[in-house]
């Protein structure tokens, strides 16, 4: 299956991947081709193995069988983790988490210059948070943690940004700003977005396809279909 | 005073020197062991020192080398992922304690030692620090203390994120693996010259004190270095002054200068509470 978007060059590929946790099988037979800029929305309901194939694509988790093609090798993609994986006691600023999706740039001997520490602050000013950048995760309420989360993402300027229901911890005004980011980075950037999304409600603009999990099965379907699918009530 | 610790400087600089050494170096590596929620693993890795040890006395070849290869085998075994297994760290590292500390024992058991010959055998005393003892705590604590600066970065990211780190490139296994070496030699080093409690107390209370002063990594870093070599110094000095046994002082003063912190600690929340009602009306 091959996603429909301007630029049809795969950047992501799945081929007949399936992923299993000990014995039981939560991704079966997954093939999947993302094109290069494309916004592609991973929905279904809880469970249905979401987060299992973004963490596959990740290279997080071996897939049982099958084969996943993706360039992370040697472009790192910007990522944004389901729930805070930063633990609160860790003496470090929200300036230091940030920088941390810095790494690919900087290594481990690099000093920041100061366009990079520009770009952190400018990561920290688009969140919201420049008036916070001193202060601990462990200070930061869970919307503010997870807009740390995205400024971290962003702040590399990846090419491929995949994330774990982004906005879960956002009120609706933020999780309306931060689609909105998404999709003028997809459109005017060419920058590919994946992202597991609960319900299709969150998206405020979708494309017009959308890649569906349910009950360990992947297709790509039409935006439309699946409106209609689940007013229809399944 | 002074009289005092000048004689402490003339008559044992191998004590004073390799307890500053392991102290500042412990207290350094301690920070990540407390931030990772692995503070059992100090104790835990002195145990598994003192049983590698006691087989090397069985075996005739040098303690430390026996101390080194046990500890950092066991570090191999505790760097796998605890987390996403059904038995979590804590309980693996009590097993090992126990094991280790059964062990030790039932190894020398019928060498012809006495309990309290064995005893002073596996478990050092700072004072009693000889020039050879010195040079082997230079040898193992310059170069951890360097790779622990040297590659800060991607050690606190490792442990802060591990997931992202991954995704960020970083070879978490690897650097895991090499904090939890240079962990091991430290402790396999230190445990025969200064002996499993106080090893445990510069991996714990001097971070702690330091935790609770500030919320700056370097700066956190700096004073539980500064926490460890003052209670050393104080300790030294307590125990030379009223005769106590050295080891055991310079962790009961470690533990004071814990106490000053957690008093200056709530004075500013005090202050900070005040403030911040006062600035409210």
């Amino acid at each position: 299956m091959t996603a429909r978007t301007p630029n049809s060059e795969a950047i992501i590929t799945c081929r007949n991947v399936s992923i299993a946790y000990g014995r039981q099988e939560v991704i079966h037979n997954a093939s999947l081709d993302i094109p290069r800029g494309a916004f592609m929305p991973f929905v279904g309901p809880n469970g249905a193995g979401k987060t299992t194939l973004l963490r596959a694509i990740l290279g997080l988790i071996r897939p049982r069988r099958g084969e996943i093609v993706t360039p992370f090798g040697t472009v790192r993609p910007g990522y944004v983790p389901q729930h805070g994986t930063i633990d609160p006691l860790y003496p470090v600023s929200l300036r230091q988490i940030i920088a941390m999706g810095l790494y690919p740039q900087l290594g481990w001997w690099r000093r920041a210059a100061k366009k990079l520490k520009r770009s952190v602050q400018e990561a920290l000013d688009a969140f919201g948070l420049g008036d916070h950048a001193d202060k601990t995760f462990s200070e930061l309420s869970g919307g503010m943690k997870q807009k740390a989360m995205l400024a971290r993402a962003f702040v590399s300027r990846a090419e491929v940004f995949i994330m774990d229901e982004p906005t879960s911890q956002l009120d609706e005004k933020s999780e309306k700003e931060v689609f909105a980011h998404l999709l003028r980075l997809s459109r005017d950037e060419g920058k590919t977005v994946l992202m597991a999304v609960h319900g299709m409600h969150e998206v405020l603009e979708l494309p017009p396809q959308v890649c569906l999990v349910e009950h360990g099965r992947v297709r790509l379907a039409e935006t439309s279909d699946v409106f209609a699918m689940a007013k229809g009530g399944r | 005073m002074w009289e005092n610790m000048r004689a402490i400087f003339e008559m044992f600089p191998e004590a004073v020197i390799a307890g500053a050494a392991i102290g500042s170096v412990c207290a350094m590596l301690g920070v990540f062991v407390i931030l990772k929620r692995v503070v059992f693993i100090g104790i835990a890795l002195s145990e598994v020192a003192a049983c590698g040890i006691a087989a090397a006395i069985m075996c005739h070849i040098h303690p430390f080398l026996g101390a080194t290869t046990l500890t950092l085998a066991t570090v191999i075994v505790l760097s796998y992922p605890f987390e996403n297994n059904r038995l979590p760290r804590d309980a693996v590292l009590g097993v090992v304690f126990v094991l280790a500390s059964a062990a030790s024992i039932l190894i020398v058991a019928h060498s012809g030692f006495g309990l309290q010959d064995v005893k002073a055998l596996l478990y050092g005393d700072l004072i009693l620090a000889s020039d050879a003892d010195l040079s082997l705590i230079l040898w193992i604590f310059i170069p951890v203390g360097v790779y622990l600066l040297t590659f800060l970065r991607p050690t606190l990211y490792t442990f802060l994120d591990r997931e992202t780190a991954r995704v960020l490139g970083l070879r978490v296994v690897l650097w895991e693996l090499l904090y939890f070496f240079a962990l091991g030699l430290a402790v396999s080093a230190a445990s025969k010259v200064a002996g499993s409690l106080l090893v445990f107390c510069y991996l714990v209370v001097a971070p702690s004190t330091a935790l609770l002063l500030s919320r700056k990594l370097w700066l956190v870093m700096i004073i539980s270095t500064i926490a460890a070599v003052a209670a050393t110094m104080g300790g030294l000095y307590v125990s030379f002054s009223r005769d106590l046994p050295t080891n055991q002082t310079i962790a009961a003063t470690a533990c004071v200068v814990l106490g000053g912190a957690v008093a200056i600690s709530a004075i500013r929340r005090g202050l900070w509470f005040v403030l911040h009602v006062a600035q409210k009306r």
